[in-house]
């Protein structure tokens, strides 16, 4: 008798719960919100750019909110997804710019062509970060910010190894390197200038210094090209450089460890890496740190340093389309690039462009190609994999790149 | 001393490697997060930080939304462990003392659920909680999880019971009283042990999810403590390592207190299980 | 009557876990991209999907060697676990206090964290681990690269996931050993029966419900898991070569956003997992009610 009130009772509190928290969700539909999706990196760099876009939207929209949302690079695609699925789209996304295309051959983003005259300083669009957001010649990604890639050295390391100033080509590098090398032999696991096994990011920027490349189109479809005489060239620098300057293992990858904390152990005189690496080489070397622009292999050039950044798109789902790309106006205001040039990023316009390492490094880039499925060559850790069989000598640099070059075309190929 | 005595000195000493094997990443955390920087990342490892710092846990403290989202986790954890043991014990119990024609197929259809790659769920069931405004709230969240605990709590209480010498339950039903409520009366105190061991199971599955709590929980004021902690290491810039390991130990604090203040009940089943054999 | 106990349950999993059921099964056999997600439309193309995953070398090599994983991760995880709930039983009490603190703790831990920290304790600079192995002269682990190899890796997850699982199991076999009957044990021992004999014909029977839910959970569980293995590695030393069943869905449903074939994947797992733990749910379901 009592266990039949028991479970009678269990039943209606189940019920209940499914019944009252339905119709509290109801009242999230009437009020007037905009979702924005940023990464936390906004959260912890410049929390100030944010609440700055926010109250200009705010007093230019009245009975408006903005609720950002923060997400973490390594799943918000995974939970875009699931808002599409769902139609709970946010009204704002900040997507890396390696991550836009496939998203754009999908439609999953809103065309903000229209409103591109509104966006500050679009006429004077890096070129790279612009290509990343345009697709079919339509406008769906504005620019956010930038970062290109420096090395972050030890001055005291490099003064006490007689290197007067920066190296002007890779040859030059490679010859400090030996300075470095011969001065702190007594430091076990020493590194003249560190860099992961699997960076990619640094490997190809060798493989685009000597002409080659990761991919073409050839009548429409994808061909890898690792396998090319001038990319073999590039890959072969790149291993000698690695395997005479960096002991990091051959196949680590270059966020773990990050390089700035084995900088602050003190096993490295330099890192590669993005500009704002020093801010964290520890206490004991800050003093001691400053950059310079990587160098090619030709005299007095920069090594072309990849664009990574982010773009900020309008997802096809949301019903405040226009109001979205106001909030992206604001936020990528004049102002706010500086805001965000200020925090070591490289802004989104050439006119606003300063003489930081970082902005000087941006001037040689090389970007992934602009396929569909490169999120997949990504994923896939096609790059990763060559480079680590490289340096392991588990295939000769000739092996390597055709095998990789062929399952890249493959993967790009794909339907 | 006696072959007993020395048995036991062996065996206090076989535990007690154990217990310093077992617990070290546990120690190493909560001594990580003692740590000033230059420690945590010296070459030589710092046993014990001789000069502890507590700005490690002021910087997890003070990172947005730590307090609503520790409300948040005790809120669903709380719910959902009380509603689920409850829905569970009833459906061992009818496993366990009856035969009924579809038990079998409960069975399965209990065990069938474990058995589904979770992976595989995320989007659909994302989808259908967002039909009924079930997102972004911590109703959704709790339902979903009860899904997670129910089904193994079931079949665990069921072995619990089932588990009980038949002469025991025998024993003391001279009453005479309705079967069912008796049995139940009688069954509580010696299944009690499997119980906490239940609860304390969907206590910690629970407070530890992060796939789906991640997937459903969007704003920062409504995520459990799982999310929070997920942010320290989403950014593609400095993770702050000692804050990480300073915000893991508070995360497992409340799971302790948890089973401290119930691993009492072990011993008193222990106990309570002598005196009636 | 029972069906009034049972009836909660049942109405709590159809409302949540119908729908998603339905709607796996339907994705399995369709093509649904993210193209067709945006679109809210998937194209009907049968078995096709299935069809592709059987053909997959990567499917076989990836089902092979979690098979194999799995059998490792539940043996090591009911041996172990076992013993120590047995251990629990023979110390005093204040070790026991101790063990079963280290147990919980250890429980206790979020397993995102549990990765993390097992990283940084075997990371290559200057992982604590590879310091005391090198200090104790079990070997030279100076800068040893603990995710070098395959058969490392997944020694690692192993040893993580076994780590995290064998507090749940020692705790339960514990609890339940509280409940057999001091005397029993003594009885037989007086009769001069040795440990072992004892073990096997007073305590295992006792123990034997709980023992099969155990195992058969294990099984479940160890067969799809996703998390430890894809943080601990990483998802930039992922590949073909290293893939779980969890990890491999993941990459193709979620990264890769073939959704259908993701599906599909899962029905397989499905199928795979419930043949694998048949012999242990049919002894379960067997075991008659006492009337």
């Amino acid at each position: 008798m009592r266990l039949r009130i028991i479970a009678a009772a269990s039943i209606v509190a189940v019920l209940g719960v499914v019944a009252a928290t339905a119709s509290a969700g109801t009242s999230r539909q009437t009020a007037n919100k905009l979702t924005v999706w940023l990464q936390v990196d906004a959260q912890s760099g410049w929390p100030d750019l944010v609440a700055a876009a926010n109250q200009q939207f705010q007093a230019d929209h009245p009975g408006w909110t903005v609720d950002v949302q923060y997400q973490n690079w390594g799943d918000h695609l995974q939970k875009f997804d699931a808002t599409i699925a769902a139609n709970t789209s946010p009204d704002v996304i900040e997507m890396g710019n390696t991550e836009m295309v496939k998203y754009m051959a999908a439609g999953a983003f809103a065309d903000i062509s229209s409103f591109k005259g509104n966006f500050a300083n679009s006429a004077n669009w890096l070129a790279g970060l612009a290509k990343s957001g345009t697709y079919g010649g339509k406008l769906y990604g504005v620019p956010y910010y930038a970062g290109s890639r420096v090395v972050t050295y030890r001055t005291d390391l490099y003064q006490k190894a007689g290197i007067k100033a920066a190296p002007t080509s890779l040859a030059q590098f490679m010859t400090d390197a030996k300075k470095l090398a011969a001065t702190n032999a007594k430091v076990k696991g020493f590194s003249p200038v560190y860099s992961a096994g699997t960076d990619w990011y640094f490997a190809m920027a060798f493989v685009y210094d000597f002409g080659g490349s990761i991919a073409t189109t050839h009548a429409g479809k994808w061909v890898g090209s690792l396998d090319s005489k001038k990319s073999i060239a590039g890959l072969t620098a790149w291993k000698n450089f690695w395997q005479a300057t960096s002991k990091a293992s051959p196949t680590s990858d270059e966020n773990n460890p990050a390089p700035y904390n084995v900088y602050s152990q003190g096993t490295a005189a330099s890192i590669i890496g993005p500009g704002w690496f020093s801010c964290c080489v520890g206490n004991k070397y800050k003093t001691t740190t400053a950059q310079f622009v990587m160098p090619s292999h030709t005299p007095n050039k920069p090594m072309p340093g990849f664009l990574g950044g982010s773009d900020l798109a309008v997802p096809a789902g949301s019903s405040n389309k226009a109001l979205a790309a106001d909030w992206i106006k604001d936020f990528t205001s004049t102002s706010n690039e500086k805001g965000l040039q200020a925090k070591g990023n490289i802004p989104n316009a050439t006119n606003l462009l300063g003489t930081s390492v970082n902005e000087r490094a941006a001037a040689r880039s090389w970007f992934v190609p602009a396929a569909k499925h490169w999120v997949d060559v990504e994923n896939g850790n096609i790059l990763r994999n060559m480079l680590s069989e490289i340096l392991t000598g588990k295939l000769t640099v000739a092996q390597a790149a055709q095998s990789a070059s062929a399952n890249i075309t493959s993967v790009l190929n794909q339907s | 001393m006696t072959v007993r005595g020395a048995r036991k000195q062996l065996w206090n000493a076989v535990a007690l490697l154990l217990t310093v094997i077992m617990a070290f990443p546990v120690f190493w955390m909560v001594s990580t997060a003692f740590k000033p920087d230059d420690q945590i990342f010296s070459l030589t490892p710092t046993w014990i930080p001789l000069h502890p710092t507590l700005a490690h846990f002021g910087a997890a403290i003070h990172k947005p939304y730590f307090w609503a989202d520790v409300k948040n986790s005790l809120i669903v954890v709380s719910v959902t462990v009380s509603i689920a043991m409850v829905l569970a014990f009833l459906a061992a119990v009818a496993l366990a003392k009856y035969r009924f024609s579809g038990r079998a197929i409960f069975i399965l259809l209990i065990i069938g659920i474990q058995a589904l790659p979770g992976a595989g769920l995320i989007i659909p069931l994302y989808v259908v909680l967002a039909r009924y405004h079930q997102v972004n709230v911590l109703s959704g969240v709790i339902i979903t999880y009860m899904t997670f605990v129910i089904p193994f709590s079931v079949y665990t209480l069921r072995g619990f019971i089932l588990g009980i010498p038949k002469d025991l339950e025998e024993a003391a039903m001279v009453d005479g009283s309705t079967r069912l409520g008796a049995f139940i009366k009688i069954l509580l105190p010696l299944v009690a042990p499997g119980l906490v061991a239940t609860s304390v199971f969907a206590f910690i599955t629970i407070w530890n999810e992060y796939i789906f709590a991640r997937t459903l929980l969007n704003d920062g004021a409504k995520q459990t403590l799982t999310v929070w902690l997920s942010y320290f290491l989403g950014t593609s810039r400095n993770t702050d390592w000692g804050a990480l390991m300073a915000a893991s130990t508070l995360t497992a604090i409340p799971v302790v207190i948890f089973f401290l203040i119930i691993q009492r009940r072990i011993a008193f089943g222990l106990t309570s299980g002598a005196v009636r054999g | 009557m029972p069906y009034l106990l049972i009836l909660p349950v049942v109405l709590v999993m159809a409302a949540i876990l119908g729908y998603p059921l339905y709607s796996l099964g339907r994705l399995s056999l369709q093509q649904y991209g993210l193209f067709e997600l945006v679109q809210h439309k998937g194209k009907y193309i049968g078995l096709a999907n299935f069809r592709s995953v059987l053909h997959d070398q990567v499917f076989w090599h990836t089902l092979e060697r979690t098979i194999v994983f799995t059998f490792a991760n539940v043996g090591l995880t009911m041996v172990i676990g076992v013993l120590l709930g047995l251990l629990l039983v023979r110390v005093s009490t204040w070790v026991r206090i101790a063990l079963t603190s280290a147990l919980v703790l250890v429980w206790s831990m979020p397993q995102v964290v549990a990765v993390e920290v097992w990283q940084w304790m075997t990371n290559y600079q200057n992982g604590v681990i590879s310091y005391v192995l090198t200090e104790l002269h079990v070997g030279d682990y100076y800068h040893h690269d603990w995710y070098g190899s395959t058969f490392s890796q997944l020694s690692l997850v192993t040893a993580l996931i076994v780590w995290g699982a064998v507090p749940f199991v020692a705790i339960t076999t514990y609890a339940a050993l509280s409940q057999v009957p001091r005397e029993l044990i003594e009885a037989a021992e007086i009769d001069g029966a040795r440990s072992w004999r004892v073990f096997f014909d007073v305590t295992v029977p006792i123990l034997k419900p709980v023992l099969l839910i155990l195992t058969s959970l294990s099984i479940l569980w160890d067969f799809a898991v996703f998390t430890q293995p894809f943080l601990l590695i990483g998802q930039p030393h992922l590949h073909p070569g290293n893939y779980l069943m969890g990890v491999y869905l993941y990459e193709t449903g979620y990264l890769g956003t073939d959704f259908g074939r993701g599906a599909a994947i899962s029905v397989l797992m499905l199928i795979v997992v419930a043949v694998l733990a048949s012999f242990w749910v049919r002894r379960m379901v067997k075991q008659d009610p006492a009337t």
